[in-house]
């Protein structure tokens, strides 16, 4: 059962297993997210129908944060203990990792421009993410910029592990300085200030973000492996 | 008795070689007295806005400089294989990377000292404020050395990708620069606990610094 995220040939069958189920339930979950944002959900009573677009802004930040964070992990694996499958999740994740931040960022600036009069403020949280995109983007291009594919991608987990000093500073950002993006709404140790009829079209839109981002990365992750195979 | 004098050759050595190509630290001065020249040509000859950016102005091109100077700090030993000399010499790479990088501290960074007040009077900045850009430059300019050292052992190897290296130690600078140039502006009271948040900083890099280039020159002796 471990086996499925050390070793490639255990991660193809049980990706080819569970392949189909995965893309109908991805399917199935963003039909009724969005019959939900689009028809159920509420409009604000200040914001009006721009709440929306919190319903894309919300679940990709937190995916490129979690992207982040297994990226991180799989180069700590990968470096500590020569398991090379790490390298192959950190070639695949990354270009997903870097769009969903990028969604974040623009449906952040669209949210921004009614609500708070500008498209971009130079305030923690939003610089914090800025620099998580760009380090996104080196991670990419420093893998590529070896001649000798396994120094890169040991110099790239290495990379990682220290752009992973990003990751608290964007959490805590809304708490440690006085910002104009609003602190988290939804936290686990206390109940939500956010109303259950928005919170559950979000908790759905993100389940199925994650679906479909779990989609994205099986298939780069196998054509990656088949891309290696080719190279032995 | 003899780690310590290997350590004192290793000074040695950098010493000649800097003092042999003198011109070129020189000719980093040159560059950053260069761009301030053209801060000025690019923004007008109006004295009180300096007051206001100059000191923005001066740790921008102190790190563009540093850049220019310390992006390759191993990659000439590495190449004419003074670097496998110093691998299996005895003494470990965590502490050869220390001795590089406070060799490249002394002699790429500290000349920056006699030439930014004379900057900072051109620049209309004032007396306090200069006292305070010195302490942040002698805090500051450590981490960037340590950072150069992470870059240039990084991209031994990179034989497609010149800018990569420069990029890197641009990134993970923006919290010194926001540090450094925060203390300047910012109110008395403010003033220690953010020289305090910049040590703490220059303690962390070099703690994590000499691990991660031994590291990478590791992996870059091993597959040459």
């Amino acid at each position: 059962m471990f086996k499925i995220f050390i070793n490639p040939g255990q991660f193809t069958k049980f990706a080819d297993f569970i392949f189909k189920p995965l893309v109908s339930l991805s399917i199935i979950s963003l039909l009724i997210g969005l019959i939900f944002i689009f028809f159920i959900s509420p409009d604000d009573y200040q914001q009006g129908s721009t709440v929306k677009i919190m319903y894309v802004h919300v679940p990709a930040a937190w995916l490129s944060l979690l992207t982040f964070f297994i990226m991180t992990i799989y180069s700590i694996v990968a470096l500590a203990f020569k398991i090379p499958f790490g390298f192959i999740i950190n070639t695949a994740v990354a270009p997903i990792g870097a769009v969903f931040t990028l969604i974040c960022l623009i449906t952040g600036s669209l949210w921004g421009k009614p609500m708070w009069g500008t498209w971009w403020v130079w305030d923690a949280r939003l610089t914090s993410v800025f620099i998580l995109f760009l380090i996104y983007l080196i991670i990419i291009f420093l893998r590529h910029s070896f001649t000798n594919l396994e120094v890169g991608e040991k110099i790239t987990a290495l990379f990682i592990i220290i752009g992973s000093i990003n990751l608290p500073i964007i959490k805590f950002s809304v708490d440690w300085w006085n910002t104009l993006h609003q602190p988290a709404s939804i936290s686990k140790f206390s109940s939500p200030s956010i109303d259950p009829a928005m919170l559950w079209p979000l908790i759905i839109m993100t389940i199925s973000f994650s679906l479909i981002g779990l989609l994205l990365a099986i298939v780069r992750i196998k054509s990656e492996i088949l891309d290696r195979k080719q190279l032995l | 008795m003899l780690i310590f004098r290997s350590i004192i050759s290793i000074f040695l050595r950098e010493y000649l070689i800097t003092f042999r190509n003198f011109y070129n630290v020189l000719t980093v001065i040159v560059f950053f007295i260069l761009g301030v020249l053209i801060f000025v040509f690019a923004i007008g000859p109006d004295k009180a806005i300096y007051s206001q950016i100059g000191i923005g102005i001066i740790w921008t091109l102190i790190l563009l400089s540093t850049n220019l100077s310390l992006k390759k700090l191993y990659q000439d030993d590495f190449n004419d294989g003074n670097l496998i000399l110093f691998y299996i010499s005895g003494i470990s790479l965590e502490l050869i990377v220390i001795i590089k990088i406070i060799t490249a501290w002394v002699f790429f960074q500290l000349p920056f000292l006699i030439i930014i007040p004379i900057v900072c009077l051109i620049l209309n900045v004032t007396t306090d404020k200069i006292i305070l850009l010195i302490l942040t430059f002698i805090i500051s300019s450590p981490i960037l050395t340590a950072l150069s050292s992470i870059s240039g052992s990084m991209n031994l190897l990179n034989n497609k990708n010149f800018a990569i290296g420069s990029v890197i130690i641009i990134l993970f600078s923006i919290p010194i620069i926001i540090f450094s140039v925060n203390i300047i502006n910012s109110t008395t009271v403010l003033v220690t606990p953010q020289l305090n948040i910049l040590l703490g900083i220059l303690m962390l890099f070099l703690a994590i610094t000499p691990w991660i280039s031994a590291t990478c020159i590791k992996i870059a002796i091993r597959n040459k």
